[in-house]
């Protein structure tokens, strides 16, 4: 059962992720980007973390997708993107991906992961609730005034000079 | 002279049926019973009373129909009665059903009109349903420049986005479609996908209205999706579970809106512009772009489309009930069922009726707690809709700038206050471990 979910989840994570760079139409192809966000959220269902895979749904899928297609259904194709496409491009574009892949792979086979059992308890996420206040309590503080900056620049971009406060909504 | 049949013979018209009835009774002793029998051979049949129901078994319930009784309930325990009845689908959409008219009808009396009323005589009360015939007969017309399988799906995705929200919603103690550990983030999940089918709808029509209002749309469900996710950590910091079901059972004594009205506030607002209820119906705003994100949907995709709204409308209620307002907690006010009328009958002078498998369904499936549970839970997703229902009668639309100002700046504020009353709580010891509960 596990094994002909992961081939299928394999099959749409992989077939998605093909369609979602050869497709003609952007809005298709972010479509399959979605089916491959997807279907790597079922991986994390499969390796019993729920909470990864949940998040994943909820902000790859339903956040960063949808920003894509929105970004897309505001471009216009055309204008910006030409269209260079020959022979040597695409052959050396496959020889790179079977690099990669071949190299990826003998790392895996060699680091002795050969069978992943099903049946373990899913991952307490208390549990890594404690070990973030615990033991790694600087990465927390690092990681919180990271995206505190981060929230702060983007307010400070997005504030626009020339709206007089009259104009401002109170 | 007109007769409607001139060459009539009552002789004929017997002979008539005689023969149909002999060529039905052929055909199926022939084909029809050995395809049953050769169904039923891969079909896995409950055993009944330790009894494998097989269909000869089946045939002698037409002599005695209470013998039905623990078919019933060995169905009333699967999961497709789950999915498709009770708490699932079926039970939302009638509960959506009855919101569609009420909420016509109050409206028309909010505002001194009469409302649906002469469909069933009594008030309109057919209305509903000639509503959904015409719906249902009307032609679906396509734009011709339209991406067509899209246009075809998002329907049909919206509708399974929001049966997908309703089957995460606990009714009563155990009866929940799919009770899952990290229920609040499968919420947030499934939530996420509304924003997707509304924009690929809106895009895929090759409209202007359509598509502005679906832009529309995508910004502000987007925009109030944060406070929505940041209102309901206070819950889960003062229960320490995303199970809604444990959440609803950790409401006993009190309701958490007692402690964390804030975080109730926040979260029926951004319900409201979730729901794109008016004041936010923005996306829909019919004075302004013919009908938004809907424009060019006709017929059924229609139907499909706002029975998805609905069914969202009652999903959200039934969460702020399971949030905040306890669930199927409540006061048991359904009285017990005498159990001797099951276990020994009635009488009635020298006559003992008595029908038997009725006490294991009454002691085990439709128990008091499951029927007190499920009246509670209504009443008050009842209540919670009146009140998402209510404003349409009261507010104007507001701008699109006071919406997002409203989700960005102030709604987010007052959930970061919420989240800071919850752990305040804890931390005090009011709430948790050594507290009230």
């Amino acid at each position: 059962m596990a094994d002909a979910a992961f081939l299928a989840l394999a099959v749409i994570t992989i077939g998605s992720a093909i369609a979602a760079l050869e497709m003609r139409s952007l809005i298709y192809g972010s479509i399959a980007l979605m089916g491959t966000l997807g279907g790597i959220a079922g991986f994390f269902f499969l390796l019993d973390a729920p909470f990864v895979a949940l998040f994943q749904l909820a902000v790859y899928v339903g956040s960063i997708a949808v920003l894509i297609l929105f970004t897309v259904m505001l471009v216009k194709r055309e204008l910006i993107f030409k269209k260079i496409e020959d022979r040597k491009r695409k052959f050396a574009g496959i020889g790179l991906m079977l690099i990669v892949m071949v190299s990826l792979g003998a790392v895996f086979l060699d680091s002795g992961i050969k069978t992943i059992t099903t049946d373990e308890p899913a991952v307490n996420f208390r549990d890594i609730g404690t070990d973030f206040v615990t033991y790694y309590w600087p990465a927390l503080i690092l990681m919180g005034l990271i995206l505190a900056g981060s929230v702060t620049g983007a307010l400070v971009l997005a504030r626009r000079e020339d709206v007089e406060n009259d104009q401002r909504v109170s | 002279m007109s007769v409607i049949a001139p060459n009539f013979k009552l002789s004929g018209f017997i002979k008539s049926i005689i023969d149909d009835v002999v060529w039905f009774l052929l055909i199926f002793s022939l084909i029809g019973f050995p395809v049953i029998m050769m169904v039923l051979f891969f079909i896995p049949m409950p055993v009944i009373d330790g009894e494998l129901l097989t269909p000869f078994l089946a045939f002698t319930y037409l002599a005695d129909p209470t013998r039905t009784l623990p078919i019933v309930q060995a169905f009333m325990t699967t999961d497709m009665f789950k999915v498709m009845a009770f708490p699932g689908f079926g039970f939302a959409a009638l509960l959506a059903a009855g919101t569609i008219f009420v909420e016509r009808k109050m409206l028309a009396k909010l505002q001194l009109r009469v409302g649906p009323f002469y469909c069933g005589k009594v008030e309109g009360i057919l209305q509903l349903a000639g509503d959904g015939l015409k719906l249902i007969s009307k032609e679906i017309i396509i734009p011709a420049k339209a991406d067509k399988p899209i246009f075809w799906a998002a329907p049909v995705l919206f509708v399974a986005s929001a049966a997908a929200f309703v089957a995460l919603i606990p009714v009563a103690p155990g009866w929940v479609v799919a009770d899952v550990d990290m229920g609040l983030l499968a919420v947030f999940a499934v939530i996420g996908f509304f924003p997707i089918v509304t924009i690929l709808s809106a895009w895929s029509a090759n409209s202007k209205f359509p598509f502005i209002g679906g832009i529309r749309a995508l910004f502000q469900m987007v925009s109030f999706e944060i406070p929505l996710i940041l209102s309901l950590l206070g819950v889960v910091m003062v229960t320490g579970t995303l199970n809604l079901s444990e959440i609803a059972a950790s409401q006993s004594s009190f309701p958490w809106i007692v402690f964390l009205p804030v975080g109730a506030i926040v979260f029926f607002i951004t319900m409201l512009a979730e729901l794109e209820r008016i004041p936010f119906d923005l996306p829909e705003a019919e004075s302004e772009i013919v009908a938004g994100w809907l424009t060019e949907l006709s017929g059924m995709m229609y139907g499909l489309v706002q029975l998805g709204t609905y069914l969202k409308l009652y999903a959200f209620a039934a969460l702020f009930v399971v949030l905040f307002l306890g669930g199927w907690n409540g006061p048991m006010i359904v009285p017990p069922f005498p159990m001797d009328l099951a276990t020994e009958g009635i009488e009635l002078g020298p006559v003992t009726a008595k029908i038997g498998g009725l006490e294991p369904i009454l002691s085990q499936v439709i128990t008091q707690e499951m029927l007190n549970g499920t009246l509670m839970f209504v009443l008050k997703t009842v209540g919670v809709i009146f009140f998402i229902l209510l404003p349409r009668g009261v507010f104007p639309r507001i701008r699109i700038d006071m919406l997002l100002s409203l989700g960005w700046t102030k709604l987010i504020g007052l959930a970061f206050v919420n989240i800071f009353i919850a752990l305040a709580l804890v931390y005090a010891g009011v709430l948790g471990p050594g507290g009230l509960q």
